[in-house]
């Protein structure tokens, strides 16, 4: 039997995994590192290290950042430096201590030590603006944009140094939602200008420092920026969703890039929710896309459930169809 | 090219600093107000279909439909109390339990396009609340219902079943991700649409009745 890295890239390489991938069972996530980013608690409201408030009420799956005229960060794009300051990456070493201690404690011939980044470039912009802002100011600013991608890319340069140096990881696992369920927020055109460069070289940067994998979620449409993301260097798009078409996507660039998902969160991980419901999605995404370069996944963003049960549920079921199809 | 002609042009390619000058311009010439607006909002209307056939994308509409209000602020004070050129109010909001503003904003902006008059109720609007509106706001004509997650459909149900329990003639609109047409008719909306462009179709459909 195949470790579950060792199936992985069996899966990725089209080549003979002996059973699915289940989910992220080959990423063992650094959660703990003190460069993490900060979250608010259900039902609180934080102002992080960039001065991006977010709150996470009561009652919903996720926490938002908060956008009125008092909470916005950048009030003028043209004049962003006034507003955006990096927060600092040089913590001491005690301080990677529990990350060191993770990271060690993972048999790096099973999975992969894998670090988290979130929110990514595009996610970060907004949240600095508002999502309306950002999108205007493509067109109306586009240098001041550039600018402010450029420093933002700077930062995750560091981030990437700091990870490399205290966990030397083997994958990293970066979250950036580029599009609604029906289609990319900005052209394949905007997106190529904009961000295609930025990634490649944070992405480049991990490669080049010994980062074997590279992760990419956005749990939406982004089937017309497959040939971006594999210019950027995403070796697999976590979180895709029944919206694209992922049997034309595998045939058409499975050599090139793996899809991670098919089993839209939203259909499967809600209050009512049944293990039938969950075998039937699970069951129609291993029958559409194959046993390569797919791996049948929930397609939200981390491993874990919002109600109960699901996340575990969806890996039984993929046990099962591993014994119907392999 | 007429001066009218260059309006809807730059609303469409969305030269939110050239339009209130060429708009002034029409003016200067002789064009009517009226005439002037209704140009832009069928520059507007192109800009929809565009959209929902992913022929553009967010930004190009967002960069649209400002200039498209750069212009109408031109055109404002020379059309108070015009209510000819208004196709009634809308009342506007995503659901109880539910903080998605992006694409109900996308929607109100296109609808209000389409030439309603908007009032925006937010997120997390409990269903009374669109009730409220209704009662508080004059010559109201549709109430749109916005809802993205699995979770808030339910309140996507009982915000349609209250208004159309207060009002029911009322015109009512759902979207967002989960909804579908199918739903749409469950819950007894009078309209459904998938996108920003097809939901200021579907408004105007409704309102013009």
């Amino acid at each position: 039997m195949l470790t579950k890295r060792q199936n992985l890239m069996e899966v990725m390489k089209g080549g003979n995994p002996d059973r699915f991938v289940k989910q992220y069972e080959a990423f063992a996530l650094m959660m703990k590192t003190p460069i993490s980013r900060l979250k608010p608690p259900v039902g609180g409201t934080i102002v992080n290290e960039w001065g991006v408030t977010l709150s996470w009420p009561e009652g919903q799956l996720g926490s938002f950042p908060v956008h009125d005229e008092e909470h916005i960060v950048i009030k003028d794009i043209t004049k962003w430096r006034d507003y955006v300051k990096a927060p600092k990456l040089d913590y001491p070493d005690e301080a990677w201590a529990t990350a060191i201690a993770d990271a060690n404690a993972v048999d790096r011939n099973d999975k992969y030590v894998t670090v988290f980044v979130a929110p990514g470039l595009f996610e970060h912009v907004h949240y600095l603006m508002s999502m309306e802002e950002a999108l205007m100011a493509y067109y109306e600013e586009p240098e001041a944009m550039h600018e402010l991608i450029d420093y933002l890319v700077d930062f995750e340069l560091r981030l990437a140094e700091e990870f490399v140096k205290h966990l030397h990881p083997d994958a990293v696992f970066h979250h950036d939602d580029w599009g609604s369920q029906i289609n990319s927020f900005v052209s394949p055109a905007m997106f190529k200008e904009f961000f295609e460069p930025a990634y490649k070289k944070i992405y480049g940067y991990y490669k080049e420092n010994g980062v074997e994998l590279i992760v990419h979620h956005s749990d939406s449409y982004a089937a017309n920026l497959v040939p971006s993301m594999i210019e950027m260097g995403i070796d697999i798009w976590q979180g895709v969703m029944n919206t694209n078409n992922i049997p034309e996507l595998i045939k058409q660039y499975g050599d090139k890039i793996t899809f991670m998902g098919g089993i839209h969160s939203g259909l499967v991980d809600f209050p009512t929710w049944t293990p039938e419901i969950v075998a039937e999605y699970v069951e129609k995404t291993c029958q559409e896309n194959g046993k390569l370069y797919f791996i049948p996944s929930q397609t939200s963003g981390l491993p874990i459930d919002s109600f109960p049960g699901v996340y575990e549920t969806i890996n039984k079921e993929i046990d099962k169809m591993s014994k119907k199809m392999f | 090219m007429s001066k009218i002609e260059e309006v809807k042009a730059k609303v469409e390619a969305g030269k939110s600093k050239l339009v209130p000058g060429l708009v002034q311009e029409a003016l200067d010439e002789g064009s009517a107000p009226g005439e002037i607006l209704q140009a832009m909002v069928d520059s507007m209307g192109v800009v929809g279909e565009k959209f929902s056939s992913g022929e553009i994308f967010v930004p190009e509409m967002l960069i649209a439909a400002k200039a498209m209000s750069k212009g109408v602020e031109v055109l404002k004070p020379l059309m108070a109390g015009d209510g000819s050129a208004s196709l009634g109010t809308c009342i506007i909001g995503t659901v109880a339990g539910d903080l998605h503003d992006i694409g109900k904003n996308l929607v109100s902006m296109m609808i209000e396009s389409a030439g309603f008059d908007m009032v925006d109720l937010g997120v997390d609007v409990p269903a009374d609340t669109f009730v409220q509106a209704v009662k508080d706001n004059k010559n109201v004509k549709l109430v749109a219902c916005s809802g993205l997650l699995t979770t808030t459909m339910p309140a996507l149900k009982e915000a349609v079943a209250t208004v159309k329990a207060a009002y029911p003639d009322m015109k009512v609109i759902v979207g967002g991700a989960p909804v579908t047409p199918e739903y749409a008719a469950e819950v007894g909306a009078d309209g459904y649409a998938p996108d920003a462009g097809s939901a200021a179709v579907k408004a105007k459909e409704l309102a013009t009745a």
